[in-house]
């Protein structure tokens, strides 16, 4: 099922939680919603479900009017950030909630929603946990259990708000993987709500990114991670060094003039070159702290009173050997370079960074 | 063999007698000079007074008021937690303080009111009685002072717990196709059962020994508005002692054994979604099953 969004727009008082939102998400598209907290992810997510009703504008669902549905008649399934599970009911009482609460004529026999519950259960791989309480479980065992529950009713819509906020980061990453099998296993429409920007680039079909009730910019994890419509994607989606042109006269000229003042200079720490020797065109900085973290090294440097992040692989490091307080030189290999007015001008095309 | 768990805050030694002594001294004390005093009487004597016509008639009356009022209030005191708790109302502060009020207002302040109020010719009376129904001076008028008195137990034990359920779990249930009845039967109403029969079982304790308050609206004609407190009491009046306190030891056995079965059922209904096993043994056992 498709789901049309159509100027959706809500306020909380004097707060502004949507402002005029516009999205089409296609069947069987797994669709990330990223954004800080506050930006109005979840509440475009409950809107979708039912949970909420928007001040104006529309909900389709595959072209037909959804926005005064209730909850129950939208045929979505939820998953929590916090389960929200039926404490007082088993594991298979809970997935099987969904199946028992049907209207009479339609709901199936004991012996068919045995079936059903337990192939779920095996679905999550958690069949040996039927008849256990939710208060037994651990976490990432509950989520599951919670999505075999939203799954149970045949949803046409899975909708999830912050699924994996709770868990640790290794059973996250697990059940990241693991709900991208299963949407490619089961093809219904999911939209997922989360501010982990490595969350949404690695699970996603689509990456919304929204902030402060808007969109900024919609497109594959590739398209939103190399090619940001805004200074806010560029800075959103991950870690990013913000020269200004004003501040660093340097960087004005060796753009040669074709940034103006006020201008915007955006690097990723990982597009930044570091070597030992004076470089013509490079810039001058002391190296403030070296860490090694994993398979990258990130090393601080300072350059006049600002600090740049750099990201060194390990045997660059290893041919450096970078030390507090050693002299260096460093340029980027590439950069962004927004106006002063960069949300209402076109995204200028990445430039390479030019001596 | 002995394992020392370190808590947080220590004392547990210390607590547990205070509480004990505390207890012994306050509840136990008084009530086993009770039952001493009635062991001068004998077993076959207890028997006979407490099977006498006008005390278990008294019996009735009191026993079953308390449990009329407890489980009108059961359901209206819900009624009332459930608005308190979840909308909110111009004034919803000033009616949170109205439910407190019959613990605070003294008993017989209140039997008196409602039987000026519920007599044939008081406010609600003169309306009532042309229907055939009359409440002051019988034991419907019991009820209605019973009711009042306990109408806080089961509205403040309740209100807590009401608080407690997420908003999501409601969401849950609607986002998989339940309706609202459904939703409150098989979500909501599972999980306040306990706090209802904790309120249930405080508003019936209540109850029974209410005295104050029903006094005044019971009429209390030996046999048909009498309730046994107020019997004891006459009893005492007639220096009939031993008596008294065998009416009261009977009631207090009756009590225990009501509120026992109350506390067993409301513990049974909240312990049963918690651990009975650890996890890592089903996990074992799972594993075990999947090798073979």
């Amino acid at each position: 099922m498709s789901i049309e969004i159509r100027n959706i727009s809500k306020r909380f008082g004097n707060f502004v939680a949507l402002d005029g939102i516009n999205l089409d998400i296609p069947t069987g598209e797994l669709v990330a919603l990223l954004g800080p907290s506050g930006c109005g992810k979840t509440t475009l997510l409950r809107i979708i479900a039912g949970m909420e009703s928007a001040d104006g504008g529309e909900v389709l669902f595959s072209g037909a009017e959804a926005t005064h549905l209730h909850a129950r008649e939208r045929n979505v399934g939820f998953v929590f950030q916090h389960y929200a599970l039926f404490r007082h009911m088993t594991v298979f009482e809970n997935v099987a909630f969904g199946l028992r609460v049907k209207p009479r004529r339609e709901r199936l026999g004991e012996a068919e929603i045995r079936r059903r519950v337990m192939e779920l259960l095996g679905l999550v791989q958690l069949d040996w946990l039927a008849d256990r309480y939710p208060s037994q479980l651990s976490g990432g065992q509950r989520q599951r259990i919670a999505l075999a529950r939203a799954l149970a009713v045949e949803p046409k819509v899975l909708l999830l708000d912050e699924p994996f906020g709770a868990l640790d980061t290794k059973v996250r990453k697990e059940l990241r993987r693991w709900l991208r099998r299963l949407h490619d296993e089961m093809h219904i429409s999911s939209v997922f709500v989360t501010h982990d920007q490595e969350e949404a680039l690695e699970v996603a079909d689509r990456v919304v990114v929204m902030n402060h009730g808007r969109i900024e910019q919609i497109g594959s994890p590739d398209e939103v991670y190399s090619n940001p419509a805004s200074p806010f994607v560029y800075q959103f989606l991950g870690n990013v060094n913000v020269f200004h042109s004003r501040l660093h006269g340097g960087f004005a000229e060796v753009e040669r003039g074709s940034c103006e003042a006020g201008a915007t200079a955006f690097v990723r720490p990982h597009d930044i070159d570091i070597v030992r020797q004076e470089l013509e065109g490079g810039m001058p900085a002391t190296v403030q702290h070296v860490h090694p973290i994993g398979p990258v090294v990130r090393v601080e440097l300072q350059h006049d009173s600002e600090i740049i992040e750099v990201e060194l692989s390990r045997e660059r490091q290893e041919m450096l050997r970078l030390e507090a307080g050693q002299a260096v030189w460093f340029r980027p290999r590439q950069m962004k370079v927004f106006g002063q007015e960069a949300s209402l001008a076109p995204p200028p095309a990445r430039q390479p960074f030019l001596f | 063999m002995t394992t020392h768990s370190h808590r947080v805050l220590p004392g547990f030694g210390l607590s547990l007698g205070y509480t004990l002594v505390y207890l012994s001294l306050l509840i136990l004390l008084p009530l086993g000079g009770m039952v001493l005093k009635t062991a001068d009487l004998g077993f076959a004597q207890v028997v006979e007074i407490a099977l006498g016509e006008r005390s278990l008639a008294a019996f009735r009356v009191t026993f079953g008021a308390s449990l009329a009022a407890a489980v009108v209030n059961g359901f209206f005191g819900l009624v009332v937690a459930w608005v308190l708790v979840r909308y909110e109302f111009p004034g919803k502060r000033f009616v949170d303080a109205l439910v407190d009020l019959p613990f605070a207002l003294p008993t017989a302040v209140a039997g008196i009111t409602l039987a000026t109020l519920y007599a044939g010719n008081g406010w609600l009376g003169r309306w009532i009685e042309p229907l055939g129904l009359k409440i002051a001076y019988t034991p419907w008028g019991i009820v209605v002072a019973l009711i009042f008195v306990t109408l806080p137990f089961v509205v403040r034990t309740l209100q807590p717990v009401i608080e407690d359920i997420e908003a999501e779990v409601e969401e849950a249930a609607a986002s998989l196709g339940a309706s609202r009845w459904q939703t409150f039967l098989k979500v909501i109403l599972p999980a306040i059962f306990p706090a209802l029969l904790t309120g249930f079982a405080l508003a019936f304790s209540r109850a029974v020994g209410e005295y104050g308050s029903v006094i005044f609206i019971a009429g209390n004609l030996p046999l048909i508005s009498e309730i046994t407190p107020l019997l004891i009491i006459s009893k005492l009046e007639q220096y009939d002692v031993l008596g008294a306190t065998a009416l009261a030891v009977v009631m207090l056995a009756i009590s225990f054994v009501l509120l026992l079965a109350i506390n067993g059922l409301q513990w049974w209904a909240a312990n049963r979604y918690t651990n009975r096993e650890p996890l890592e043994a089903a996990a074992g056992r799972a594993s075990a099953g999947a090798a073979r």
